[in-house]
C-alpha cells in the first residue's frame, strides 16, 4: 500500500498539467511539418488569399487602419478597379474609335455621294447678318477650347499607341503634360462659354412642329432643290445645340469630379465619373465633326455666319425662309433680293 | 478674323488666371494629406512634390 501511495502521489495535478502541456508541444510538434507542406501547395494558398480578402472586404473595398488625415487612404484594394481599369484601355478605345473614325468615313461617303451642297440659287450679293459679334466671339470662345481639350483628352486614351512610338517617350511624356495643364484650365472658359451659348441661344432652339416636317424632308440636304422652311436654326442645328449643352453640361460636371478628384465620395463615384466623361467625350467629339463639316466644306455659304456673321441673302432665303421674313419684317425691307443687310437682333 | 483671334486670347487669359487662382488656394498633396509630424521639410520634386 505504501507503495501505491507513493504512485498516486506522483500524478498530483501539478504533475498533470505539465503532462498536458508537454503533449500538445508533441501535438503542434508533429502537426507543423504538415501546415507547412500546405503552404506551399499554390491552389491552397490560392484559396487562403481568397478567404482572406474577402473576410477584409467591407462595402466595395478592402480596407485597413490609417493615422494621417486622409481617411480615403484606408482602402487598400478595390476590386472593381480592375474593371475600370480594363474598360478604359481595351473598350473606351474601341468605342472611341468606332465613334470618330466611323463618324470621319459617313462624313466622307456623304461627301463623295451628295458632293458640296450649293446655294440652288447662287450667290446674289446681298448680305444678312446671322450671328452679331458677341455671338460668335462666344461661339469661337467655346469651340476654340473644345478642339484643345478634345485633342489633349484624345492623347489620354490613344497617345500611347499613336503618338509615343512616333516621338518617343521624353517628347510624348512633356507634351503630355503640358496637355494636362492645357485640358485642366481650359476646361474652365469652355464652361463659360457653354453657359453663355445656352443664354443666348436657347430662345432660338425650343424644338417644334416644324421641326418634324424638316426632319421628315431630310433637312432637304439629302437632294438638291428641296428647302424645308426653317426659323433661325432648323431641326439640325437645334440637334446641335441640344448636344453641346447636354453633352457639355455631361463633361462638365464628370470633368469637375476628375480635377477636384476628391469631391467625390469614393473611389467608385470618381471611376463613374471618369467614364461618362471619357464615353461622352468620344461621343461629343464624333457629332462635332459633323457639325464642324457641314458648316465648312459640306455647306456652301455657311462658314460665313461665324466667320464675317453675314450670310448671302439667298443662303438664308434657302435654308432659313422663316427667319428672314421675320428679320425683313422687321427692318420693313422687301422680300426679294434686294442686296441689303438686315440685322439678325 | 477679329472676333476668333479676340476669342481665343480671352481663352488662353481666362485659362492662365484660373491657375493662379487655383494654384494660390490649393495646398500641395504633400502638405494636405500628411499631418504636420509626417511632414518633411522639402518634399522634394518626386511625385508627391510641388515640381
Amino acid at each position: 500500500m505504501p507503495g501505491s501511495l507513493s504512485f498516486l502521489k506522483v500524478f498530483t495535478p501539478k504533475t498533470s498539467i505539465l503532462t498536458l502541456c508537454a503533449a500538445m508541444a508533441l501535438l503542434f510538434v508533429l502537426a507543423h511539418p504538415a501546415a507547412a507542406q500546405l503552404s506551399f501547395r499554390p491552389t491552397a494558398e490560392a484559396v487562403q488569399e481568397d478567404q482572406l480578402l474577402n473576410a477584409l472586404q467591407r462595402g466595395d473595398k478592402i480596407t485597413g487602419r490609417i493615422t494621417i488625415p486622409d481617411t480615403r487612404a484606408s482602402s487598400l484594394i478595390q476590386p472593381a478597379g480592375r474593371d475600370w481599369r480594363d474598360f478604359q484601355r481595351s473598350r473606351l478605345p474601341i468605342i472611341g474609335g468606332v465613334a470618330i473614325i466611323g463618324m470621319v468615313a459617313l462624313l466622307a461617303i456623304f461627301l463623295m455621294v451628295r458632293g458640296r451642297i450649293r446655294v440652288d440659287h447662287g450667290f446674289s450679293g446681298a448680305k444678312i447678318l446671322r450671328f452679331a459679334g458677341f455671338e460668335r466671339f462666344i461661339h469661337w470662345l467655346t469651340a476654340s477650347c473644345f478642339i484643345v481639350l478634345a485633342l489633349s483628352g484624345l492623347n489620354i486614351s490613344f497617345g500611347r499607341i499613336l503618338i509615343l512610338p512616333l516621338f518617343g517617350p521624353d517628347v510624348f511624356a512633356t507634351m503630355s503634360a503640358y496637355a494636362k495643364f492645357a485640358h485642366n484650365y481650359l476646361a474652365f472658359p469652355f464652361m463659360l462659354g457653354l453657359v453663355m451659348m445656352f443664354l443666348i441661344w436657347i430662345k432660338d432652339n425650343i424644338p417644334g412642329k416644324l421641326d418634324l416636317e424638316w426632319i421628315k424632308q431630310g433637312g432637304g440636304i439629302l437632294s438638291a432643290g428641296k428647302h424645308p422652311p426653317a426659323k433661325r436654326f432648323n431641326a439640325g442645328q437645334k440637334g446641335i445645340f441640344w448636344i453641346v449643352i447636354i453633352g457639355g453640361a455631361l463633361m462638365s460636371v464628370s470633368g469637375w469630379f476628375l480635377i477636384f478628384p476628391y469631391l467625390a465620395a469614393t473611389v467608385t463615384v470618381l471611376q463613374f465619373w471618369t467614364v461618362i466623361h471619357a464615353v461622352i467625350a468620344m461621343l461629343f467629339i464624333a457629332a462635332m465633326l459633323a457639325h464642324i463639316y457641314i458648316g465648312s466644306i459640306g455647306m456652301e455659304g455657311a462658314f460665313d455666319a461665324m466667320g464675317t456673321g453675314e450670310v448671302d441673302l439667298n443662303w438664308a432665303k434657302e435654308h432659313h425662309a422663316l427667319w428672314v421674313e421675320e428679320q425683313q419684317a422687321k427692318a420693313g425691307a422687301p422680300t426679294d433680293s434686294t442686296p441689303r443687310a438686315v440685322p439678325a437682333e | 478674323m477679329k472676333v476668333f483671334v479676340a476669342a481665343v486670347a480671352f481663352a488662353v487669359v481666362a485659362a492662365v488666371a484660373v491657375a493662379m487662382v487655383l494654384n494660390t488656394i490649393q495646398e500641395p498633396s504633400s502638405v494636405a494629406f500628411t499631418t504636420s509630424g509626417a511632414r518633411v521639410g522639402d518634399s522634394g520634386h518626386n511625385l508627391i512634390g510641388p515640381g
